[in-house]
């Protein structure tokens, strides 16, 4: 595009020039902050919504140019010519991204601006953090923006009615948006809560799990996760191995969660002493099953669920336990009662069966 | 031990007939080298005449597990006699896969 194109002075048109000359060079740069900013936050485990670059067109610096151009002494003194824009899910990750991105790189922090900071007590709007940066190799500044989702989607909004649309709009539409952005602000402090309040349950629950005070723990799908890490079945899984000296498969026990449900346990103490007062009885099913053949090779599943048949059995729940047993964890089918007859005439003589 | 590879529409099926057991084991594992190669894809292994399995046998139903899990690809196996699903069960290993038969197969 010709310099014509644009309302432009002879000073402009030279950041302009000097602009079209760098441009391959701001685009690898983009793509090397984009790169070392993915990394640094995958490695700190810092999960955001989304990280976008971009450079500038000329268009848009044109723009920007026509409108105060006179501001800047050279190229240099643009400092969103190449732009990321980080979108978190939570407010706190706000401030754990400007961090990464301080330890990353240099940050100008004259020309930074925190626009969380800038609204009074009675005021809502723009929500952003604003980093002004450098780094090693490449002579010009860059911006990062950092906020969440929900001021991300404020801002698009803004966007059409705010300071760029050059439309004048009815104080009534600008009140509404910033009302809306008040509500998105507690919003945003709800999600945050809610999230450390969840992480707070995880680790007392975690906590009275290593304690062993199971009787106090409720079950859940993270409970239940939290249990199984401490390897319930383990001792008995090894104890049938034993018998042929088979090898054990590790699999997800996760599925256990809805029999050990089905079968009343509200908490881990009540699964903890299913298994107590079952691992003998399973051992004997499994033994009677596998021990006089030369099956070497069993998956960790094997220990829960003979844990799992003993129980029904032993409490009476019979072949319509034993059926809704099975399809509870492989789905429900007419095969499983044919499997549940035949469990029934395995165990008949167990020792476990006549106690 | 004979063992048939189709691929259809993104499916891939493996029909298995006859013994599964150590003495073939080593040949249906070649044999079933296709399937592992499309690990990403649906893979059926058919068991409609597949009359005896062996941990030999086990063991290479798990390869393609572990191999289709890596690949985000999904094992089913299909029609299994009932000795072959008491194994299974003695096992643990009906935990480990989606066990279907003809009738109610997707």
């Amino acid at each position: 595009m010709s310099d014509n194109t644009y309302q432009l002075d002879p000073h402009c048109q030279a950041i302009l020039q000097e602009y079209r000359e760098q441009l391959p060079r701001f685009q690898k740069a983009a793509m090397e902050i984009y790169e070392q900013l993915k990394k640094v936050l995958d490695a700190a485990c810092i999960v955001v919504a989304s990280i976008e670059y971009r450079v500038k067109s000329e268009q848009s610096l044109a723009g920007k140019l026509e409108l105060k151009g006179a501001k800047y002494a050279s190229l240099k003194d643009i400092t969103d010519i190449v732009g990321l824009r980080v979108i978190t899910f939570y407010s706190d990750d706000v401030d754990k991204v400007a961090s990464a991105v301080d330890r990353l790189f240099s940050v100008d922090w004259a020309n930074s601006v925190d626009k969380r900071k800038l609204h009074e007590i009675d005021s809502f709007g723009y929500m952003s953090l604003h980093y002004i940066c450098s780094m090693e190799g490449f002579p010009y500044r860059f911006e990062i923006q950092m906020r969440t989702v929900l001021q991300h989607a404020w801002a698009n909004m803004n966007h059409d009615t705010g300071y760029k649309s050059g439309v004048e709009v009815p104080k009534e539409y600008l009140r509404n948006l910033n009302r809306l952005a008040g509500m998105l602000e507690l919003a945003d402090e709800q999600f945050s809560r809610i999230r450390n309040e969840l992480t707070d349950y995880r680790r007392r629950v975690q906590a009275l799990v290593a304690s062993g005070n199971l009787d106090e723990v409720s079950l859940d799908g993270d409970t239940f996760r939290s249990y199984l890490r401490l390897g319930p079945f383990d001792a008995l899984n090894r104890r049938i191995a034993a018998v042929n000296q088979a090898e054990i498969q590790d699999v997800n026990l996760m599925p256990y969660l809805s029999v050990f449900k089905g079968m009343n346990c509200k908490t881990l103490g009540d699964i903890d002493r299913i298994i107590k007062d079952n691992a003998e009885a399973a051992y004997q099913i499994a033994t009677y099953q596998i021990g006089l053949t030369d099956l070497d090779i069993i998956s960790s599943s094997l220990g829960p669920q003979d844990v799992c048949i003993a129980a029904i059995l032993r409490s009476g729940g019979g072949k319509l336990g034993l059926k809704m047993l099975l399809d509870t964890l492989n789905g429900v089918s007419d095969s499983n009662e044919m499997m549940a007859d035949f469990l029934l005439e395995q165990t008949r003589d167990l020792p476990f069966m006549n106690q | 031990m004979e063992v048939k590879i189709i691929e259809k529409d993104n499916v891939i099926t493996a029909l298995l007939k006859g013994r599964l057991d150590t003495s073939v084991s080593q040949d249906v594992a070649t044999q079933l080298q296709p399937v592992l190669d499309n690990a990403g894809k649906t893979i059926i292994l058919d068991c409609k005449e597949l009359s005896y399995i062996s941990s030999s046998g086990l063991r290479i139903f798990l390869t393609v597990r572990k191999a289709a899990a890596a690949n985000n690809g999904k094992v089913i196996v299909r029609d299994i006699n009932n000795e072959i699903r008491q194994v299974f069960m003695m096992t643990g290993f009906l935990n480990l896969f989606d066990v279907q038969e003809s009738s109610t197969a997707e």
